[in-house]
């Protein structure tokens, strides 16, 4: 994407959150907070002072919809482009801190004992984009037929491992309820399977990196 | 992977190639020729046929499987 179109998207993001911020602040401040606090829905009538709040919620709604779409799109063309030239995506290794999110899935314990909400856990999966490490390091690379033969290795073989460990967890799990809670169980299989498909996304990565590196370590030229 | 002796650094000189310029000719990477003749990596039989015709020799003689 040309670096003008980043910067309107950026743009548009910022003035979403802008919107979404303002139209919070005038409902708080002069709307008895509608539409901000929880509200019965079934009795809801329509006042113009519930316009800021309508339109800046349908504006950011509709900027995630368009920015999803976009993203689609967007690999749709990088994955034709690889299979036209052969040649791997271009990504940043810096792309790789996004793993870092992963972290975020240890709020899955503040909110589970403050609302009850598991979903949190599923943020472990971002611990996945670690990979991007790998890739941005291969990108770039002319795949030729033994780069093809190390990709499919690498992936069979983070596919074996995960679907091992996923394998050795559940039956560990299903031994017995954990902490003599089934809550507890069904939290932890959460936790272990984000954790695995984590390490699905990133073994992949890591493992071609590998194979395609040591294969270069003692290498020379003639 | 089958073992086996190659042979194709010999023709590649006979021919005045470097690795790289095979690499482009068969269209792989230079790291593929290098481990070709290394005998590290077993090739398709369209990169054997490809390299035989670049280095005008026959498959057998290149890649020799007991």
């Amino acid at each position: 994407m040309k670096k003008n179109k980043t910067k309107i998207w950026v743009g548009c993001g910022i003035f979403c959150i802008a919107a979404v911020l303002l139209s919070v602040w005038y409902a708080a401040t002069f709307n008895d907070s509608r539409l901000v606090v929880p509200m019965d829905f079934g009795s809801y009538a329509f006042t113009p002072k519930d316009l800021p709040m309508i339109l800046s919620i349908t504006l950011a709604c509709g900027y995630a919809i368009a920015l999803f779409v976009l993203l689609f799109v967007r690999a749709g063309k990088s994955r034709r482009k690889v299979a036209q030239t052969n040649i791997t995506r271009k990504i940043n290794p810096k792309l790789g801190f996004l793993g870092l999110l992963g972290f975020f899935g240890l709020t899955g314990f503040w909110t589970y004992s403050t609302i009850g909400a598991v979903f949190p856990f599923a943020f472990f999966l971002f611990f996945g984009f670690f990979g991007f490490f790998y890739e941005g390091r291969m990108s770039g690379t002319f795949m030729d037929e033994r780069f093809r033969e190390n990709a499919a290795r690498a992936q069979l073989n983070s596919y074996k491992i995960t679907f091992v460990i996923t394998l050795a967890v559940l039956i560990v799990l299903c031994q017995g309820k954990l902490f003599s809670s089934l809550e507890y169980t069904l939290i932890a299989a959460v936790i272990a399977l984000s954790l695995t498909l984590a390490l699905g996304l990133f073994l992949p990565e890591y493992l071609l990196y590998r194979y395609d590196h040591d294969d270069q370590m003692d290498e020379g030229e003639e | 992977m089958a073992e086996f002796e190659c042979r194709l650094k010999k023709y590649r000189l006979l021919k005045d190639l470097t690795q790289e310029q095979l690499a482009a000719q068969v269209g792989v990477r230079r790291e593929t020729i290098m481990r070709l003749e290394k005998a590290q990596y077993n090739p398709s039989l369209k990169l054997a046929i490809d390299i035989s015709r670049a280095v005008e020799a026959p498959i057998e003689e290149i890649f020799i499987f007991d």
